[in-house]
C-alpha cells in the first residue's frame, strides 16, 4: 500500500477512534500524529519530529497573548463587573419590548468586550439575571434559552483568544482579525435579539418599559464605563501598532488590577486563584496547540491537505457551493468539538482552498469561529448550554427546547458572514490592516 | 502514591502562580522598555516564551493530574459501567503511551539533536529547553498511574466528569 | 533517507521560508524540472514553501536527522550552530551580489566552512541564494549620513544587528517584520533596512518613501543538505545535484536581479524616492564592526579571503 495513503488512514483512524472513546482530544491527536509520522519515517524520527513540532508549536510569543486575555477575564469577573454592565445594558434597551431578555442579550455581548470566555458570560450574567427574569414574570426555560444564546457573541467580539489560536494557524494578523470579529458579533447578538422581539409575546407577561431618569443612567454607566474602556485600550494599542497582542493583552492584566484595586473588589488573596485558572485554561489550549502543530506536519509532509483540496474541488467548482460544505462540516464537527480543536484541525485543510478562490484568511476567520461557536450551545457536548442551564436551575432538555429559533437565527446571521464578505473585511479594511 | 500525588500537585500549582505572575512582569517590563525607555532590551521576547513555555507544559500536567483536559465523553456515557471502566483504563494508557514516546523519548532526541544550537539571545541552547518536554512527560505518566489503579480499584469514577466545564 | 519512494525514485524534500512566487521558490523549481528531465523522472524535488515543516531554527534539526533533505537557511540560523558563518553576514563583507555570488560558491574560500558541520550536525552547505544588497529607508528626506543621528531603524534582532544600525548612527528596534508597515505608518518607527525587493512587497514605499544607498550589508541564504542523505546518494546522482546546483544559483541570481528592478520601478510609480548617500562613509562607519565581532583567527582570515576577493580591492 502507498505509504501516504496508509498514513492518511493511520492518522484519521487514531484521531477519531481517540476522540469517539473519551480518549482527552489533546492526546488522541498527538498520537494519531506519531503513528502516521512512524508510517511515513520510523519510530525514532516519528517521535524525535513529533516532540520537535509539538514545542515549536506553543514556542510562541503570540500563544501567550492567552493566559493574559484569560486571567484579565478572571479579574473582571471577580471584581464583579457582571452587575455593573447588566445596569448598562439595562439603560441601553430598557425601553424595548422584553427589555429585561435583551438586557441579558446585551450584557453578554458587553461581557464579551472585556473577555472571551462564553462560559464565564453564561454562568455571571445568567446568575444575575435568571431571578429578576422570573420575578417579571417571564418562563424561565425560555429567559435560559436567551441567556445561553446569547453568551458566545464574545468569542466573535474582541478580544477573543479563540481569534488567536486561529491567527496561530492562519497566519492571518491578530489585529486584523479582531477587528473583522466586530460586526459578526453584532450580527450574533442582533440574531438574539430578532428571536426575542419575535417571540417574546408566548414566554412573557407584558411588562411597562422600565423608565430609568438621566441621572439614573449617568451613574449606571460611569460605573460600567471603566471596565469596558479596558477594550478601548486593548484595541486601541493593538490597531495604532503601539503594542503587540501580547503587549496588549499583558496591560489588560494590569488594567484589570488597577480597576479591582481602585473599586476595592479585588484583594491580593484572590490573585493565586485567579492566576492558577488562567494557567490551567492556557494548558489546555496549549497542548492543543502544540500537537496539533506535529498534525499539521504530518499533513504537509504527506500533501494530505492538497489531496483534500483536489478533492473538494473535483465535486464542484463553486466557491458557493464548497463554502456551504464548509459550513455544514463545521456545524456539525461543532457540535460535539470545542472550537479550538476544530480550528487546530481544519484551517490546515480548509485554509488552502479557500485562499485558492481568493477568500481572505481573515474573512474564513470570521466563518470558522463564528461556525463552530455555534457548537457551544449545542447538544451533546456544549459547555455554555451545560453551564447556562444549570446555572438556571434546570436540566439541558428544557432549554435546547426554547433554543431551537435562536440556533436558527444564529445559522442566519452565519450565512450572512459568510457570504456577505465586507461584515468582516470592512472595519480592517477601513482601519489598514488588511496588508497586501 | 497518594502522598507523592498531593505533594506534586502543590508544587505544580505554586510553581505556575510565581511563574505566571513572573511573565506579566516580564511582558510588561519589554513594552515599558520599548515604548516608555525607547531601549528594547533583546532578550525579554525570548525569556518571556521559554518561561512561557515550561510553565505551560508543568500547568499541562497539572491538567492531567485533574484529568482535566477536554474529552468527548457523550459516546462513552452511554456504555454499562464494566465497559466503561476497560475504556478508563485504555484511556490512561494511551496517555501513558503518549507521553513515554512522545514527550519523554521523542524530547530527550530532540534535545539531543539541537544541544548546540544557541538561542539568538539568552546565553543557552535550544537542547536545554526542550528537556522541559521529558521532564513533563515524566509527571504526566506518573499521573496517568496513578489515575490508572484509581479507577481500577474504584477510588475514581471512570468517567470524569467536569464540574466547571468550560469552552476552549 | 533521499525520501525515496520506492521503485528507485528519489524525491527530495526542500524546505523554504518563502512564497510560491519568491526568486528562491522558482529558481528551486527550475532546478526540480532540470533534475527530473536528466534523470527520466529518477530524481526530483519536493518544496514546501511558507514554512510549512517548520521555521528555519527547527529545519536544521530535521535535516540533521535527514526528515528532510534540502532546506534554504538564513545566515543568522547558520550561526546559531557555527559562529564562523558570522563572517558572511559582517556588515561590510561583501562590495555587491558580483562579488557575493562567486566567492560563496569558491571551495578555496568556503569549501572548509561548508563542510565544518558535517561531523558534529550532519549538515553540509551547498551554497548559497544572494538575497541582495541592503539599504536604509526612511519616512522624512534625509541627504547624509549623519541626518541617521537618533533615526530608530527597524532591524532583526541580534547583537550584530544592532551595532551595525548604532554604528551609522541610527537608533535600532529589534521588531518581527510582520509589523513593520504599521509601526512605520504610525511612526513606532522612522525608517527600516532591506532589500529591495521586501521594499517592494511589503509596501514599505508607502509609508517610508526615502531609499538611500546604504548598501551596508549583502544578503545570504544558504542552502542546506541532509550529509546522511548527499553520502547515501547514487554518486552519479550526487554529481548531478550538485553540477544542477550551480545552474539553480545562477538562475537565482538572475531571477534575483530581474525581481529587484521590478521592484525599483514599482517603488518608484508608487512615489517612492532613491537618494545618494555617501558610500565611504557608510564603510568607513561599518569598518570598525569586524574588529568587534570577529574574535577567532578562523573567522579573521575567511573575512580577509573574501575581502581579497573583493572588485574594489583588485581595481
Ligand atoms: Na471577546
Ligand atoms: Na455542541
Amino acid at each position: 500500500m502507498d505509504p501516504i495513503a496508509l498514513a492518511a488512514i493511520v492518522l484519521v483512524g487514531t484521531i477519531v477512534i481517540g476522540i469517539v472513546f473519551s480518549v482527552p482530544i489533546a492526546v488522541s491527536i498527538g498520537l494519531g500524529s506519531f503513528f502516521a509520522a512512524i508510517v511515513l519515517l520510523d519510530v525514532e524520527k516519528a517521535a524525535l519530529v513529533s516532540s520537535q513540532r509539538l514545542f515549536t508549536g506553543i514556542n510562541s510569543f503570540t500563544l501567550l497573548a492567552i493566559p493574559f486575555f484569560v486571567l484579565a477575564g478572571v479579574l473582571m469577573n471577580t471584581g464583579g463587573i457582571a452587575g455593573r454592565l447588566i445596569d448598562a445594558a439595562k439603560v441601553l434597551v430598557g425601553r424595548t419590548p422584553a427589555s429585561l431578555a435583551n438586557t441579558n442579550v446585551v450584557a453578554n455581548a458587553m461581557f464579551g468586550a472585556v473577555s472571551g470566555a462564553a462560559v464565564a458570560a453564561a454562568a455571571a450574567i445568567g446568575t444575575v439575571m435568571t431571578p429578576r427574569m422570573k420575578e417579571e414574570g417571564y418562563d424561565p426555560k425560555w429567559s435560559a434559552a436567551v441567556n445561553v444564546a446569547s453568551a458566545p457573541a464574545g468569542m466573535l467580539i474582541p478580544p477573543s483568544n479563540t481569534f488567536i489560536v486561529y491567527s496561530l494557524v492562519s497566519g492571518a494578523s491578530i489585529s486584523a482579525l479582531f477587528m473583522a470579529g466586530v460586526i459578526p458579533g453584532m450580527i450574533w447578538a442582533g440574531a438574539c435579539i430578532l428571536v426575542v422581539l419575535l417571540t417574546y409575546r408566548r414566554f412573557s407577561t407584558p411588562q411597562p418599559p422600565s423608565s430609568v431618569t438621566f441621572s439614573e443612567a449617568l451613574l449606571v454607566i460611569w460605573r460600567a464605563v471603566p471596565s469596558l474602556l479596558m477594550i478601548v485600550v486593548v484595541i486601541g494599542g493593538i490597531v495604532s501598532g503601539i503594542f503587540t497582542a501580547t503587549e496588549s493583552s499583558a496591560i489588560a492584566v494590569v488594567y484589570c488590577l488597577v480597576l479591582g484595586f481602585a473599586y476595592r473588589t479585588i484583594g491580593v488573596s484572590d490573585l493565586p486563584k485567579a492566576l492558577l485558572d488562567a494557567a490551567r485554561t492556557t494548558a489546555i489550549i496549549m497542548l492543543l496547540v502544540g500537537v496539533s502543530t506535529a498534525l499539521s506536519f504530518v499533513m504537509s509532509f504527506s500533501h494530505i491537505p492538497q489531496a483534500v483540496s483536489d478533492g473538494l474541488l473535483g465535486l464542484t467548482d463553486s466557491p458557493q457551493v464548497i463554502l456551504f460544505l464548509m459550513m455544514i462540516i463545521l456545524l456539525l464537527v461543532g457540535t460535539f468539538m470545542d472550537p479550538t480543536p476544530a480550528i487546530l484541525i481544519f484551517t490546515p485543510i480548509f485554509l488552502p482552498i479557500v485562499t485558492s478562490f481568493d477568500m481572505s484568511p481573515v474573512h474564513f476567520g470570521t466563518m470558522i469561529v463564528y461556525a463552530l461557536s455555534v457548537g457551544v450551545i449545542t447538544p451533546p457536548v456544549g459547555n455554555v448550554l451545560f453551564v447556562g442551564a444549570r446555572v438556571a436551575g434546570m436540566g439541558i432538555e428544557p432549554v435546547v427546547g426554547k433554543l431551537i429559533w435562536f440556533l436558527l437565527a444564529l445559522v442566519g446571521g452565519l450565512l450572512l458572514v459568510i457570504y456577505v464578505e465586507p461584515l468582516s473585511l470592512w472595519i480592517p479594511e477601513m482601519l489598514g490592516l488588511l496588508g497586501d | 502514591m497518594e502522598p507523592i500525588k498531593k505533594g506534586l500537585d502543590q508544587v505544580l500549582k505554586g510553581a505556575s502562580v510565581v511563574l505566571f505572575a513572573l511573565l506579566v512582569v516580564i511582558v510588561v517590563w519589554q513594552v515599558f522598555t520599548r515604548q516608555v525607555l525607547n531601549s528594547p532590551s533583546a532578550w525579554t521576547e525570548e525569556l518571556a516564551r521559554y518561561t512561557f513555555v515550561w510553565v505551560g507544559l508543568f500547568a499541562t500536567a497539572l491538567v492531567f493530574s485533574e484529568r482535566g483536559h477536554i474529552a468527548v465523553d457523550f459516546v462513552v456515557d452511554k456504555f454499562s459501567p464494566r465497559v466503561q471502566k476497560v475504556v478508563a483504563v485504555c484511556v490512561q494508557l494511551s496517555i501513558i503511551l503518549f507521553a513515554l514516546a512522545v514527550l519523554v523519548y521523542g524530547g530527550l532526541r530532540a534535545a539531543n539533536g539541537a544541544w548546540n544550537q544557541s538561542l539568538s539571545a539568552l546565553p543557552t541552547q535550544v537542547g536545554v529547553m526542550y528537556l522541559a518536554m521529558p521532564i513533563v512527560g515524566v509527571l504526566i505518566a506518573f499521573y496517568a498511574v496513578y489515575h490508572l489503579q484509581a479507577v481500577l480499584r474504584g477510588a475514581e469514577e471512570a468517567i470524569a466528569h467536569e464540574e466547571d466545564p468550560q469552552v476552549v | 533517507g533521499g525520501g525515496g519512494a520506492g521503485s528507485g525514485v528519489t524525491i527530495l524534500r526542500v524546505a523554504l521560508n518563502q512564497t510560491e512566487t519568491h526568486p528562491s521558490y522558482v529558481a528551486l523549481a527550475n532546478y526540480s524540472d532540470r533534475l527530473e528531465a536528466q534523470t527520466d523522472g529518477r530524481m526530483r524535488l519536493d518544496i514546501f514553501p511558507n514554512e510549512t515543516l517548520g521555521a528555519q531554527a527547527e529545519v536544521l534539526q530535521l535535516l540533521s536527522d535527514n526528515i528532510i533533505d534540502l532546506g534554504i537557511i538564513s545566515g543568522s540560523q547558520m550561526e546559531n550552530l557555527s559562529k564562523d558563518f558570522l563572517v558572511l553576514n559582517m556588515p561590510g563583507v561583501f562590495d555587491s551580489v558580483e562579488h557575493q555570488m562567486p566567492v560563496v560558491h569558491d571551495p578555496e574560500i568556503v569549501g572548509e566552512l561548508y563542510t565544518s558541520l558535517e561531523d558534529s550536525n550532519d549538515l553540509t552547505v551547498m551554497g548559497g541564494f544572494t538575497q541582495g544588497s541592503r539599504h536604509i529607508y526612511v519616512k522624512d528626506e534625509i541627504s547624509s549620513l549623519a541626518d541617521l543621528d537618533g533615526v530608530k531603524i527597524r532591524v532583526q534582532e541580534s547583537e550584530l544587528n544592532l551595532a551595525m544600525v548604532r554604528a551609522l548612527g541610527g537608533s535600532p528596534t529589534p521588531m518581527a517584520f510582520g509589523e513593520v508597515y504599521t509601526a512605520l505608518q504610525s511612526g513606532v518607527l522612522d525608517g527600516a533596512e532591506n532589500n529591495e525587493v521586501s521594499y517592494f512587497t511589503q509596501k514599505h514605499f508607502e509609508v517610508a518613501p526615502y531609499f538611500t544607498n546604504s548598501n551596508h550589508l549583502v544578503g545570504l541564504d544558504y542552502m542546506v543538505a541532509s550529509t546522511e542523505m548527499l553520502e547515501n546518494l547514487d554518486p552519479a546522482d550526487r554529481q548531478l545535484l550538485e553540477d544542477e546546483w550551480v545552474n539553480t544559483y545562477l538562475d537565482h541570481t538572475e531571477l534575483w536581479g530581474e525581481a529587484t528592478q521590478e521592484a525599483i520601478d514599482g517603488a518608484r510609480a508608487g512615489g517612492a524616492e532613491w537618494i545618494e548617500i555617501d558610500q565611504a562613509a557608510v564603510q568607513a562607519a561599518l569598518e570598525p564592526l569586524a574588529d568587534t565581532f570577529l574574535t577567532t583567527p578562523v573567522q579573521r582570515e575567511l573575512y580577509d579571503k573574501i575581502r581579497a576577493a573583493a572588485p574594489s580591492q583588485e581595481g
